[in-house]
């Protein structure tokens, strides 16, 4: 008995851990597995025919579907478009606007880890706002995003009809995928540029700007000086001629002589 | 004038518009002791206000004297008359003075090159227009590029689409050096002017960030078509084609740095822009 | 009664009883448009009254500091000690916020209701003899209160306004053969100077305001001495002046109306944000934001740079920079063209005589058309100073408004001066009444070269009745 005990031990352990290593692995990966398997698939419902099978890109061919590749759109390019609603497009070759996100967050976050599965784009940041700087904030927004986005996060114009958005629905996750990622037209901002606390900073003062202070009054769509030509005029003069029309008589202005003839002829260039 | 029962009618409501305005400055006097707030002080002194011009314009309108007086108007020229003693007093004085040539002449000479000796003191309001503003703080040559907080940057910091301002490594602050370090994307056909071949590094190209137009910082970088536009007037410069300009007014590329790297790894400019930068002046081109 | 001994105590010194009875029953007519030049007026006696009380407070130095006052975003922040007293008199002065914006805020209505006035006086020929030298003062007004403005909200050093001054900076650079030295000796060296902010406040607070008001005064004085002018109507002539005697009426009226402006500045100043400098942050040469532009009138220059296409003249290592012919051509041909309108006017009617009755717009269909095609073509280049607002607004392409303007620069004012003639002329003659109209389309070329008198011209009219 001792004998088959003894012979038997090396097998049984080998086998519990063999059986334990099988255990903790399928629980290692079944999550992440599955969460990218799910993600293929919402992929090839909703994504291939403009990106492809693989995410490699599709090219437009006369006005038919196409899109770019995804292999280097990583976490931060896909949560961006994705939560945003920027995708999937309506009609291939529209720009991109902000939409009602067409998928629920788990469904974003099983697309944005396939997304990520493709290649080495940038991940998503971790964007803490507790204990963020304000003021640096403000210094990195104007140094870097005012001349596109405009010194309010009001957005402004781009060539040819495009158009860095406003930023008044942007969420701290959102804001630090755009910086990473560069979509569309915008630029990237690497780490090394824009650090992690950098972005954290930025973050908070973008959400600052949603609703800044305004003690000066109704803030006139933070345009500068366009709207406040218009108040100047259509309040301000409207009001004083209003005014003036009111306090002044109107004396009566006569024709000059009662002598009535034809109109003139003809006779000018 | 106005009627007597709609003349008490109207009384009573200037009175009361005057009376509205003592309450409004009683409102004025507690909303600044008590902290002021920018909204309530404008809208009270509106009232203020208000009230008493309106109170004064009824006032004026219905019991002052409305009706219409005539004035005549008098010939505005003066008479013959007036102009003939005029002429002859005035020449009377001034042929004494016309007599003696000599004197006028020399005392206008004296005259006229004091005004020109007053003049002299503006010059010290500026230094003499001279080279600086076909030079910047990059003409030493092999200087460092550095971020605003002063750091370096290599490379491979620099991700393609990226865009970064940078300066003359202990010149942060000049005005006429910052200047854009852009990494155009593989895909994109970047053309270097002859003579530029290696004025790049890694696909990082380096231009000034001042307008050529009217000098305002090109900070609109667009990363798909490699456009840099500019938000004051709308120029616009072609990133991959020696930021030539494509749109605006502008009429000039954006000059052009020369990069390389040192010994440590760090992008430097080997040169000053290849051409005075910014805004055009009569003599740029000497 | 104390103030007949005090008027007797004053008279016995200086006399003043017969000139002040002719003050008291001058006659002013009482047409509402007369009253538009009393608003610029009560605008610039509320600009100084309000910037007396922000020079208490402003600093307008170029010296770096640290800001630590109550407005959070900009904690810690290095800029100048001009911009952070700008930040004080916004968050930290009580009061000082609605004085800023009051301030502000009058200076667009100064600058809108000179033009207004502008436009009341030349539509009715009101500027013809004897009335050419005022109409000139009136000019220079117009351009000293442009500039003031454009100097007042520069003082503040903020992101915005410092954009603006760079631009100003390299307009004037642009000048042939001096303009290297003009931004030298105004700036103190290359832009942007340690100077500019400290000169631009002398000149905002004391050598401007200081002409303005001398100005202001002859203007006035030339107005009273040459009485106002006055519609046609029963009983007025080129000889009478029929309105309302200044006291107490017209006085009172004045007065009220001055209070009645106050009001609607303070209105203004206490309900609609303007010019929050804490969100343009301070002046930095290496950023600028989009949607950058100047205070509204400035607007038609900036415009017309951006509407410019990008033509430049170079020869022999000299050039004259593309800025120069918007910046400084065309405006300079602007005020020249404003300067001499009386004379022109003059010249080519061939009409020297006094005028005290004004014209009805319709009755002056040559006038009329030039100058309302004149407005159609600064209101271009005002909407082209908004191009990429205008193209974000409405989802448009910057670059196809920026090309419209191009084009609407040339055509909408002969579209609008066409249109404005065809309404002058159809309107008299629904009034039954011929223009008195003095000069074709035709003859303007020859009379601007030769005068009226020279041969007859085969196409002129006979000469209205």
């Amino acid at each position: 008995m001792r004998r088959l005990l003894l012979t038997s031990l090396p097998l049984v352990v080998t086998a519990a851990v063999t059986a334990l290593m099988a255990v903790g692995a399928s629980a290692q990966d079944d999550p992440g597995d599955d969460l990218v398997a799910e993600g293929r698939q919402l992929f090839a419902t909703g994504c291939v025919t403009c990106h492809g099978a693989d995410g490699e890109g599709v090219e437009i061919v006369d006005g038919s579907a196409g899109g770019p590749s995804l292999v280097d759109a990583g976490e931060a390019g896909a949560y961006y478009y994705l939560s945003t609603g920027r995708m999937p497009l309506n009609s291939p070759g529209e720009q991109p606007t902000r939409n009602q996100p067409a998928y629920s967050p788990d469904q974003i976050d099983a697309l944005v880890a396939y997304v990520a599965s493709l290649g080495d784009g940038p991940a998503l940041p971790d964007v803490d706002l507790s204990d963020a700087d304000l003021a640096n904030g403000g210094l990195l927004y104007r140094a870097n995003c005012q001349a596109c986005h405009s010194a309010s996060g009001s957005g402004g114009a781009l060539s040819y009809g495009r158009a860095a958005p406003g930023l008044a629905d942007a969420t701290p996750s959102q804001v630090g995928a755009a910086v990473r990622t560069g979509p569309g037209q915008m630029p990237v901002f690497g780490p090394e540029i824009v650090s992690a606390d950098d972005l954290n900073d930025l973050a908070l003062y973008v959400r600052y700007l949603k609703s800044p202070e305004d003690p000066g009054g109704l803030p006139i769509g933070r345009t500068g000086p366009i709207p406040e030509g218009f108040v100047a005029w259509l309040v301000g003069i409207g009001a004083l001629l209003a005014l003036v029309f009111w306090i002044g008589t109107r004396s009566p202005i006569e024709k000059p002589a009662a002598e009535r003839h034809e109109p003139d002829e003809e006779d000018d260039a | 004038m106005t009627q007597p029962a709609e003349g008490e009618r109207v009384e009573r409501a200037a009175a009361l518009c005057f009376f509205v305005a003592m309450l409004a400055a009683i409102g004025l006097a507690i909303t600044y002791w008590r902290g002021g707030d920018a909204q309530f002080e404008g809208v009270l002194l509106a009232v203020v206000t208000g009230g008493i011009g309106v109170g004064i314009v009824l006032w004026a309108k219905h019991f002052m004297p409305g009706g219409e007086v005539a004035e005549e108007r008098e010939t505005l020229a003066s008479t013959d008359e007036e102009v003939a003693a005029f002429t002859e007093d005035f020449e009377a004085g001034e042929t004494p003075l016309r007599s003696r040539r000599l004197l006028l002449t020399s005392a206008a000479g004296a005259l006229t090159a004091f005004g020109a000796a007053l003049l002299f003191p503006l010059r010290s309001l500026g230094p003499r227009p001279g080279g600086g503003l076909k030079r910047t703080a990059y003409a030493p040559g092999n200087v460092r590029v550095v971020q605003a907080d002063g750091s370096p940057v290599r490379p491979s910091e620099l991700p393609a689409d990226g865009v970064v301002t940078v300066w003359p490594e202990d010149h942060t602050h000049d005005a006429d050096a910052p200047t854009l370090l852009i990494r155009t994307r593989d895909s994109q056909d970047f053309t270097p002017r002859s003579g530029r071949g290696d004025w790049t590094v890694e696909g990082i190209v380096a231009y000034s960030k001042l307008c050529t137009h009217v000098g305002c910082p090109v900070g609109l970088y667009q990363a798909e078509e490699g456009l840099l536009l500019c938000p004051c007037h709308q120029s616009t410069f072609d990133v991959l084609d020696g930021a030539r300009p494509v749109f605006g007014p502008a009429a000039r590329s954006l000059p052009q740095l020369p990069l390389g790297v040192d010994d440590d790894g760090y992008l430097i400019a080997t040169d000053d822009f290849s051409g005075p930068v910014g805004p055009g002046f009569w003599d740029r081109g000497r | 009664m104390l103030s007949r001994r005090l008027a007797r105590w004053v008279d016995d010194r200086l006399g003043t009883a017969q000139f002040a009875r002719t003050v008291l029953n001058k006659v002013f007519p009482d047409h509402w448009s007369f009253m538009i030049g009393e608003l610029a007026l009560y605008c610039f006696v509320i600009l100084v009254l309000t910037g007396v009380y922000l020079t208490f407070f402003f600093d307008p130095s170029a010296n770096e500091t640290v800001y630590r006052g109550s407005y959070e975003a900009l904690q810690g922040v290095e800029m100048t000690e001009a911009y952070r007293s700008g930040l004080e008199l916004s968050f930290d002065v009580r009061a000082g916020l609605v004085m800023r914006q009051m301030h502000h805020w009058a200076a667009l209505l100064f600058l809108a209701s000179i033009v207004v006035h502008l436009g009341r006086v030349f539509f009715t020929g009101a500027f013809r003899r004897p009335r050419e030298l005022n109409w000139m003062i009136g000019v220079t007004l117009l351009v000293l209160a442009m500039f003031n403005g454009f100097a007042g909200y520069s003082l503040l050093d903020d992101q915005l306004s410092g954009t603006g001054l760079r631009i100003a900076y390299s307009i004037a650079l642009s000048i042939p053969l001096v303009g290297t030295w003009v931004t030298s000796l105004l700036f103190g060296g290359e832009f942007p100077g340690p100077d500019i902010i400290e000169r631009l406040y002398v000149i905002h607070i004391l050598l401007i305001p200081a002409a303005i008001a001398g100005l202001l005064t002859a203007h006035l004085a030339i107005l009273v001495r040459q009485k106002h002018t006055q519609f046609p109507g029963p009983g007025r002539s080129e000889d009478n002046v029929v309105g309302t005697r200044l006291w107490p009426t017209y006085a009172a009226k004045a007065l009220g109306l001055f209070f009645l402006v106050a009001a609607v500045v303070s209105f203004l100043g206490g309900v609609f944000q303007i010019n929050p400098i804490w969100i343009y942050g301070p002046f930095d040469p290496a950023e600028v934001s989009s949607a950058s532009q100047p205070d509204w009138y400035m607007g038609w220059l900036d415009g017309a740079l951006r509407i410019m296409p990008g033509w430049e003249t170079r020869a022999f290592g000299y050039e004259v920079p593309n800025p120069f012919f918007p910046g400084v051509l065309m405006a300079g041909l602007t005020f020249t063209a404003l300067y001499a309108w009386p004379l022109l006017e003059a010249r080519v009617t061939g009409d020297h005589a006094v005028h005290h009755l004004a014209d009805r717009p319709r009755q002056r269909p040559v006038r009329t058309a030039l100058g309302v095609a004149c407005l159609a073509f600064y209101l271009v280049c005002f909407l082209g100073g908004a191009s990429d607002v205008l193209a974000q607004t409405f989802g448009l392409s910057v670059n196809a408004i920026l090309w419209t303007f191009r084009v609407a620069v040339v055509v909408a004012p002969l579209v609008a001066g066409w249109v404005a003639y065809r309404l002058c002329k159809e309107l008299s003659a629904r009034d039954g009444v011929p223009t008195a109209s003095r000069v074709t389309w035709r003859q303007i070329p020859g009379r601007l070269r030769h005068g009226v008198g020279a041969e007859p011209e085969p196409d002129a009219e006979p000469a209205e009745s």
